[in-house]
């Protein structure tokens, strides 16, 4: 059971119209024998945005994208797609980049991105896999077997099988996951110009800065069920400015104990501190400044990550349970 | 279409262009032929070591034609009579005068010379071997060897003392020797096919000599063929689908593909490897029966019932293992469905040849019309001189073609479900369920 005190989010404001949707489930459900991993899910990704699709492990993500692409049928609800029902027809327009990812490792890279891309009915596609083997860095290597590529460049593969047929929306469960900062930033970077390019991107993540920075929008779903969604701003509008984010001389130990303090999040050289509404944060800076130097003080909104954990942590369960 | 044609290819090309599949085109007929073929080949790779053998003949009546025997077989068998080489052993005999007074002592003797090389084995033919009934003398014939149980020699010192000892019978009964080549003249009974008319002249054609070759070896080659085609493709089908799922490949394919589109190219490229191994294996056979002047004992008649079969068995066979593989989450999984995935094609091996000899038989007819032993029984039974009814292949057709459906939905269902799954056993109540509720 989700806590009844979560907050529950209206769907977006200016919600796109449906021919503005590359996305849209209305009540969709799906449970696994007596397991429900979706309940009555109801979902719009704009056309040409970046959604995040945020969650803790088993909390529906990865059933919702299976739903989306087909490969799940829901219980429930309805599905549509760049504007239509599912249809194999639809499936060409979409590129899914699943989280558990495998791939042929004795076929070569080049001939393996041409098949795959034969499969997704792509047009022209010798030339667009030459122009992201070698985007991507990997021209050096596209006659090799796939088995001979190290785990990064494998995710780099997987990624250009997913975009080189040039779908209309893309979906990518867990991208980053596995990758080094410099290919992080390579996809990240070939992501965000694909939208430029008018693509529409659905990615999940565990990686909540990623997911502040990146997406034009973002969901949560919790226990199968959705409990935030839209922009990063109106998701934590919806929080009141009760995180004080300080950075001192003597790190932790000068913010324990504190009066008026929830909650700590220690981020090592940086700690967030999670006050309580009836808290007076200049009171506050006065108990840590006669401990240490103060370096940083602000008052800020509840990052994406404390939002996360507020929702998904363990306290959300000692609720849950009580 | 396109897409399962495409995945198909991959599939092919993924299998042919292998040296597994090079390597099991060379080797499976030998394995499946049950040692047949290498046999053929090996034959002719014996020991040429001249065999010599001491005698101690206690009747004193047999080593002097033993010895003529051995040197007819000495002339017309050893040397190659095209090359001139020696291709099997002497058979040397050499008399040796019993000693009565201790004949272990003797035997010791003998044996330390088998032992030290200089000898091959040595032979104890007792007294009462000419006349066995008379139970006053013991009737014994004794060849000690170092691997007496498997020597070619010991068959053929049988074979030539026995018919000896006939004659010595027949001359001691009082029959004049000079007529012992009539008495035992063998007459061999030929097999001929029936009498037929010729079609274009009218003219009663003379039956043709009935050959093994062509009521055995024929048919069974041609099944033998079948089954092989049936176990070079299908069991790769489990491996590979169970590997495409637990390297996590199945679900970017179904990003792409729809499940059933997904089975089906593996199905297509199965058949795809099956005709190309069968191709060989046909157009091999053809060209070799035809080389040892056998090629108007091969039935034409069945090559299309052959193919279409064939076809419909690896898409039966192929929709199940592939289900089964699909359902397997670690590579012990598929070991242990392996084999009984396959029991279906398997059994048919264990019941040819009541089958090949009996084609016509009520137990050949039904069994051959069970769908899952049809495509391999029937072009057994079709490939005898027997002539099938019409009927049969075409109800065992309809019965196959019905199976494959069933395979292929059922297959799909279960395909289609347990694809994703991961950490499920493929218990048996799990897999009807599949393919009961999808």
């Amino acid at each position: 059971m989700v806590p009844s005190d979560y907050p529950q989010f209206p769907l977006p404001i200016n919600m796109p119209q449906q021919n503005e949707q590359s996305i849209a489930l209305h009540s969709v459900s799906k449970s696994f024998r007596k397991h429900v991993a979706v309940s009555e899910l109801d979902l719009f990704v704009p056309r040409g945005s970046v959604y995040g699709f945020i969650g803790p492990n088993g909390s529906g993500k990865t059933t919702t994208l299976r739903m989306i692409m087909n490969i799940l049928y829901p219980d429930s609800g309805d599905i549509r797609v760049l504007g239509e029902q599912l249809s194999p027809r639809i499936a060409d327009r979409i590129g899914y980049m699943p989280e558990e990812r495998g791939l042929y490792k004795r076929m070569k890279v080049r001939d393996f991105l041409v098949f795959f891309a034969g499969l997704k009915n792509g047009k022209d596609v010798k030339a667009s896999v030459d122009a992201w083997l070698e985007r991507l860095d990997l021209t050096g290597w596209a006659d090799k077997k796939i088995e001979t590529l190290s785990k990064g460049m494998s995710q780099k593969v997987q990624f250009i099988a997913t975009v080189v047929s040039r779908p209309e929306l893309i979906i990518l469960d867990e991208p980053f996951s596995g990758l080094d900062p410099v290919n992080t930033d390579v996809i990240r970077e070939a992501i965000l110009q694909l939208q430029s390019d008018g693509t529409t991107v659905v990615f999940s993540t565990h990686d909540m800065s990623m997911a502040e920075r990146m997406c034009d929008f973002i969901c949560m779903i919790f226990k199968g069920k959705k409990v935030l969604d839209g922009t990063l701003a109106s998701i934590q509008d919806e929080y009141a400015s009760d995180t004080i984010r300080v950075q001192t001389a003597d790190g932790r130990r000068v913010v324990e104990e504190l009066e008026g303090v929830e909650h700590i999040n220690d981020f090592g050289r940086q700690q967030e501190l999670r006050v309580r509404d009836d808290a007076d944060p200049q009171r506050i800076l006065r108990q840590i400044m006669e401990r240490s130097a103060v370096q940083r003080f602000d008052i800020v909104k509840p990052s994406l990550h404390d939002i996360f954990v507020r929702i998904a942590g363990p306290a959300s369960r000692e609720v849950e349970h009580a | 279409m396109r897409k399962t044609l495409l995945f198909a290819l991959r599939e092919y090309k993924a299998a042919v262009r292998t040296k597994g599949f090079i390597i099991g085109l060379i080797i499976a007929p030998i394995l499946m032929s049950g040692g047949a073929v290498a046999y053929v080949l090996l034959k002719d790779n014996v020991d040429t070591t001249d065999r010599k053998v001491v005698v101690l003949d206690h009747t004193g009546r047999i080593f002097s034609k033993l010895e003529e025997f051995a040197d007819m077989r000495n002339a017309q068998e050893v040397h190659d009579p095209e090359t001139g080489e020696k291709v099997r052993p002497l058979y040397l005999f050499e008399n040796v005068e019993p000693n009565a007074a201790d004949p272990h002592a003797q035997h010791l003797a003998l044996s330390d010379r088998v032992r030290s090389g200089e000898l091959y084995g040595f032979l104890v033919l007792s007294e009462g071997v000419v006349h066995p009934t008379d139970e006053s003398t013991e009737a014994r014939i004794s060849y000690f060897a170092r691997n007496a149980a498997l020597d070619d020699l010991r068959s053929w010192l049988g074979f030539q003392i026995n018919h000896r000892l006939r004659q010595l019978r027949l001359v001691d009964a009082g029959v004049d020797e000079r007529s012992l080549p009539d008495l035992f003249h063998w007459v061999q009974v030929d097999g001929l096919n029936l009498v037929t008319r010729d079609k274009d002249t009218g003219d009663i054609a003379a039956a043709r000599e009935a050959s093994p070759v062509e009521a055995i070896a024929v048919p069974i080659g041609i099944m033998m063929i079948m089954f092989l085609m049936i176990m070079m493709s299908v069991p790769g089908m489990l491996h590979s689908v169970m590997e495409e799922k637990t390297q996590r490949i199945a679900e970017v394919v179904l990003g792409a593909v729809r499940p059933f589109e997904f089975m089906m190219g593996k199905l297509i490229g199965g058949i795809a490897v099956a005709l190309t191994s069968s191709s060989v294996y046909l157009i091999g056979g053809i060209l070799a029966v035809t080389y040892m002047g056998y090629d108007d004992y091969i039935p034409y008649h069945v090559l299309p019932w052959f193919v279409v079969y064939m076809l419909l068995a690896v898409i039966m066979f192929g929709a199940l293992t592939s289900a089964l593989g699909s359902t397997c989450s670690e590579a012990k999984d598929a070991q242990s469905l392996s084999f009984p995935s396959l029991i279906p094609a398997i059994i048919p091996m264990f019941i040819y040849l009541p089958v090949a000899k009996e084609p016509m038989s009520a137990f050949s007819t039904w069994i051959s019309l069970i769908p899952p032993f049809t495509p391999t029984l029937m072009v057994l039974r079709m490939a005898t001189p027997e002539p099938v009814p019409l009927w049969q292949p075409v109800v065992g057709l309809v019965g196959v073609i019905l199976c494959t459906l069933l395979f292929v939905w059922a297959g799909g269902r279960i395909f289609r479900v347990a694809i994703l799954m991961q950490g499920t056993p493929p218990k048996l109540s799990n897999i009807i369920r599949w393919a009961i509720r999808g």
